[in-house]
């Protein structure tokens, strides 16, 4: 490990170093798991413990979490399923927990078991999580918590140069100034100029992260939005690719639908998977970070 | 100005939450400022004190007070902020949209600009997540913040979009303080606006001003200062502030009356204010 990763520049105080893993959680696994498929990940690992699956593609972690308890009951049985936590790679994790715990961060409780990692975390937006990784590049954080799934293939490539790009995250009205601040103090992110947006949902306020790896979209609710249901939560993952049109297709030819109608049309830019059981959606973002 | 613009406050009402929610609403009023004893104090416990609040279609206007918070550091420091954490639970709990939080008093609170701001930067992150505003506000006693001007030099400071300032009659009033201040305010940073007078001119001390705040107060039209109190509200309107007012008024006579007597009272000086606000800025008629 160099001297320049244990010493983050002031813009970039934790240490940040792109995205380690996107957790959803869910009440329907299989059919989350099939989604997941379609859209080129393929499940690699089974958590020790808890009712955990690890998906990957390329250099994307994806896990997926249906352990009971873990997602809040929707009213009268509804599938529920939500982008849980996003964990970011730092240059120290226990030194990331206590330097934003310090600054105002909600610590959670830990949740591993016995010769378990213990994943220092935060609480953020609605009912999701933030975690801290450093270990990604002396040994993986999967090798002590998962078993491998025999027969598959632990670095499935990725579909496309398929990769993570951001997330999106609602807020409720009027509310965007206080999250740009969360963000902003609590890891340095940076706001970027008003109207500057990347694929094809261009609304909201987009933050850079300081390593300048992953993005987070901050959106509030429509103002025709009348009484749809609004939370505050990750709302979605934004993907990555150099080649948007060559992504479409081959996620098309996989059963993936793109909505294609009103403002939200598939360019070169980015295009928007429908919404599928759950209210998951998935976006494509031109974008050279997986370059 | 509208009726729906202001908050009855459970303070100046005796009796159990639900009594007090009863007579707030049969009023006329819309909303309620609540206070953690209405809560954590309730016979059956938080959940059902929550359940009362949402039950009573009142919207909840803010909850209070996180007390001797700024200034403090280790062990000290540490106790705070699990009080607030547990402040902030509960004005999320209750859906309320702002917690108050006086400036210290505290004689182990260093007045030092930067760790004030520093530990209100902290409350206000805490916040966050919460949907919870934080409102400070300068106690008349408080120990380095005392003055309207101070906490808005310290909300200014921070710069932070989850903190912002409550303006409180009685306070800027019982301390000769200058309304002029609320010229320079940026009034989206008001968060909260509390009214209260009180029966005579002038305080003498800092003993006399603690009692009077927390036993003597009177609504607005009630007191000796009703041109202060009514230039106070001007001001903040002509400034823009679109925000909430509530009656912050502690006073041991009221206490002692039929819940639906103060709430008249309190009634009688929301149509004062509107009164007084409206006289002043009809338009001028000019001849010819």
């Amino acid at each position: 490990m160099t001297v320049s990763e244990r010493n983050p520049t002031p813009s970039n105080r934790l240490g940040l170093d792109g995205l380690e893993f996107v957790e959803f959680t869910t009440t329907q696994p299989l059919v989350l798991g099939a989604l997941l498929e379609k859209m080129g990940f393929r499940a690699v690992a089974r958590h020790r413990s808890r009712e955990v699956l690890l998906y990957r593609q390329g250099g994307m972690n994806l896990v997926v979490n249906a352990h009971p308890g873990v997602v809040r009951a929707a009213a009268g049985d509804e599938p529920v399923t939500a982008v849980g936590a996003m964990a970011f790679r730092v240059a120290d994790a226990g030194e990331a927990h206590r330097q934003t715990v310090a600054l105002g961060a909600w610590d959670l409780p830990s949740r591993a078991a016995a010769m378990e990692l213990i994943i220092p975390g935060i609480r953020g937006a609605g009912d999701s999580h933030i975690y801290f990784v450093d270990r990604h590049r002396d040994f993986s954080i999967y090798d002590v918590d998962f078993t491998p799934i025999v027969g598959a293939d632990p670095h499935p490539p990725a579909l496309a140069g398929l990769h993570y790009f951001g997330l999106v995250q609602t807020a409720f009205p009027e509310r965007t100034a206080a999250w740009l601040e969360f963000y902003q103090s609590l890891f340095g992110f940076t706001v970027l100029p008003s109207g500057q947006f990347f694929g094809v949902v261009n609304k909201g306020v987009l933050l850079e992260s300081p390593c300048r790896k992953f993005f987070l979209q901050l959106i509030e609710p429509p103002d025709d939005s009348g009484d749809v249901a609004w939370e505050e939560g990750l709302l979605r993952i934004g993907l990555g690719t150099a080649t948007v049109p060559a992504a479409i297709v081959a996620l098309q030819a996989r059963g993936i639908v793109f909505v294609d109608r009103g403002p939200i049309r598939s360019t070169d830019r980015g295009a928007l998977t429908q919404l599928y059981p759950g209210g998951v959606s998935f976006e494509l973002v031109h974008s050279e970070l997986g370059a | 100005m509208r009726l729906t613009d202001f908050g009855m406050d459970t303070i100046t009402l005796a009796g159990p939450l639900e009594a007090k929610l009863r007579a707030i609403r049969a009023a006329g009023f819309t909303q309620v400022m609540l206070s953690a004893r209405d809560v954590v104090g309730h016979p059956d416990g938080e959940p059902a004190a929550v359940a009362a609040v949402r039950a009573s279609g009142l919207r909840v206007t803010g909850f209070q007070v996180l007390r001797d918070f700024e200034g403090l550091s280790g062990h000290l420091h540490e106790y705070k902020i699990d009080v607030a954490k547990s402040m902030l639970q509960l004005a999320h709990a209750l859906g309320a949209p702002v917690l108050l939080v006086c400036s210290s008093t505290s004689t182990h609170a260093t007045g030092e600009i930067e760790s004030v701001v520093a530990d209100l930067r902290k409350l206000a992150t805490l916040a966050v997540p919460l949907r919870v505003r934080v409102a400070y506000e300068a106690l008349s006693w408080g120990r380095h913040a005392h003055q309207l001007a101070h906490a808005w030099s310290i909300v200014e400071r921070a710069g932070h979009a989850n903190l912002g300032l409550c303006v409180d009659s009685f306070h800027t009033l019982a301390n000769e303080g200058a309304i002029d201040t609320l010229d320079i305010v940026d009034p989206a940073k008001v968060f909260l606006a509390q009214l209260s007078d009180f029966l005579w001119q002038r305080i003498h001390s800092r003993e006399e001003r603690i009692e009077t705040a927390r036993h003597l107060r009177v609504f607005p039209g009630e007191g000796v200062h009703n041109d202060l109190v009514a230039e106070l509200v001007r001001r903040l309107q002509r400034r823009g502030y679109a925000g909430d007012y509530s009656f912050e008024v502690f006073n041991d006579d009221y206490g002692q009356m039929p819940l639906a007597s103060v709430c008249e009272r309190a009634m009688r000086s929301v149509n004062w204010i509107a009164g007084r606000l409206a006289r002043r800025s009809l338009p001028v008629l000019r001849e010819g």
